[in-house]
């Protein structure tokens, strides 16, 4: 299924363009109903709960069991490894991302990381960068248009429940599709070989899965369990998590905004 | 034993707890500071139901939980009667007590580091803060604070910019609108819960 999704998405390389345009008009067509945190746009709510009910039943057989196996038997350092493995590569789409957002030094030091830790690092094993003064960064490009949309952050389009990925929302969607489009990693894997390319984005996405998986198991579980309708808990916890990093983004430079949205914000009723 | 243990923890947590000092006569911070400390001497000393009751004592001496119901119920507030609203309250803080002190069962020697206090124009007060874990990032807390009848009462708790007062108010009105727009089917499910 990850594949699958990969695929889809590097088909979408080619119609990067398309997407674009698409995320124009689908952002453009839902700043007239600002709905803020509180009520979140989701026109699709009986498809979105379908595909939940499916992901939820997938998570349970499959991902979920890998991820408490993996948290319980991998030892921490070889958790903490492997996510530096997988952050690195994530650098380069970092780095493309903070040179669309206007801070080229940011991405410099983003891409002197990939370099360090590539080499010193082993692959990515072991992040030297950090210790040398770099610290680790992650941008998206949901992030990105979100910084540049002028829509409150809460605002990220219709709400849609992604196969297997889960929460997302048309800025986020479309944001995800462009990153693995523009992704280095798999540009270069599916260029020496198509079977090449499957393997390497396959083992990639399925040891994200795993690992962030393992990282939310307790927020998650107590979401679930604290909540009388999980779906609607976890859309609101997903749209306000992502507005709150785009706020920060925009807060670095624009002060007063983040008092003013503070006061707009406090418990709208 | 226990009580040595118990106030070289309180020494550790209180240097750990220190505030800066522009911070320090802040009302709104000192109510986190405090709030904090009887958490974590409750885990340390207590167990179980008498840990739960404790919590609860914690929340309803430092929260202004009938306002933090209020604004969970959304605009269904108003179209309750006032019985069904001392019945939901009575549920809703049940459940957020018995949340809570299950989730501070998980604890593991995290420190609460307070940061910026920002007071805005309409009254609330902002404490920033910062969970510090053992492994891994730290989380950022951050406390809504308000004057309630003069005296500092935190209205909601943010984790990573995930409100909890927001989270359960799309999560109630969800629910409520899937049960016909009543508040009843609610409370029922909140009232049941605590039996479970």
């Amino acid at each position: 299924m990850v594949e699958n999704l990969v695929g889809s998405m590097m088909a979408r390389l080619r119609g990067s363009a398309v997407a674009m345009m698409a995320a124009a008009v689908l952002m453009g067509g839902c700043a007239s109903t600002d709905t803020g945190a509180a009520e979140v746009w989701d026109p699709i709510e009986t498809p979105n709960r379908f595909i939940f009910a499916i992901n939820r039943t997938i998570d349970m057989i499959a991902i979920r069991p890998l991820a408490v196996t993996y948290r319980d038997w991998m030892p921490e350092r070889g958790q903490k490894g492997i996510r530096n493995v997988l952050d690195n590569l994530g650098e380069p789409v970092t780095a493309i991302n903070e040179v669309v957002q206007g801070s080229p030094g940011r991405a410099a030091t983003t891409i002197g990381r990939f370099l360090v830790n590539s080499t010193i690092g082993i692959a990515g094993i072991f992040d030297v960068a950090s210790a040398m003064g770099m610290p680790k960064s992650k941008e998206d490009m949901g992030k990105t248009i979100g910084y540049y949309a002028g829509t409150e952050p809460e605002n990220g389009g219709f709400y849609i429940v992604l196969p297997v990925i889960g929460p997302s929302n048309a800025r986020d969607g479309v944001g995800l599709a462009i990153d693995a489009s523009m992704d280095p990693f798999s540009l270069v894997t599916f260029s020496i070989n198509r079977n090449v390319g499957w393997i390497a984005s396959g083992a990639r996405y399925g040891a994200t899965a795993i690992d962030m998986r393992s990282r939310t198991l307790f927020a998650l579980d107590d979401l679930e369990k604290n909540s009388v309708d999980y779906y609607a808990a976890l859309k609101s916890a997903y749209t306000q998590q992502r507005a709150d990093l785009i706020r920060a983004k925009r807060e670095k430079t624009d002060g007063k905004a983040e008092i003013d949205r503070r006061d707009n914000l406090a418990l709208m009723r | 034993m226990l009580l040595a243990s118990r106030r070289v923890f309180l020494a550790v947590a209180s240097i750990l707890l220190a505030l800066p000092a522009w911070a320090a006569n802040d009302p709104a911070a000192s109510l986190i500071e405090t709030t904090s400390a009887q958490v974590i001497d409750l885990i340390k000393t207590t167990q179980g139901a008498q840990r739960e009751a404790g919590i609860r004592r914690v929340l309803e001496q430092s929260f202004d939980l009938s306002y933090m119901g209020q604004q969970a119920l959304g605009k269904y507030w108003a179209s309750t009667s006032s019985d069904q609203q001392a019945r939901y309250l009575k549920a809703a803080v049940g459940a957020e007590a018995h949340a809570y002190a299950e989730r501070f069962g998980q604890y593991g020697g995290q420190t609460l580091t307070l940061g910026k206090v920002t007071t805005r124009p309409n009254g609330v007060t902002v404490v920033d803060s910062r969970l510090n874990q053992s492994n891994g990032q730290p989380i950022k807390i951050e406390w809504e604070v308000r004057d309630v009848g003069g005296a500092p009462r935190i209205t909601d708790v943010k984790i990573e910019g995930v409100s909890m007062v927001i989270t359960r108010r799309t999560d109630f009105t969800s629910y409520i609108q899937n049960n016909g727009g009543k508040v009843e089917a609610l409370i029922q499910e909140l009232e049941s819960r605590a039996t479970r």
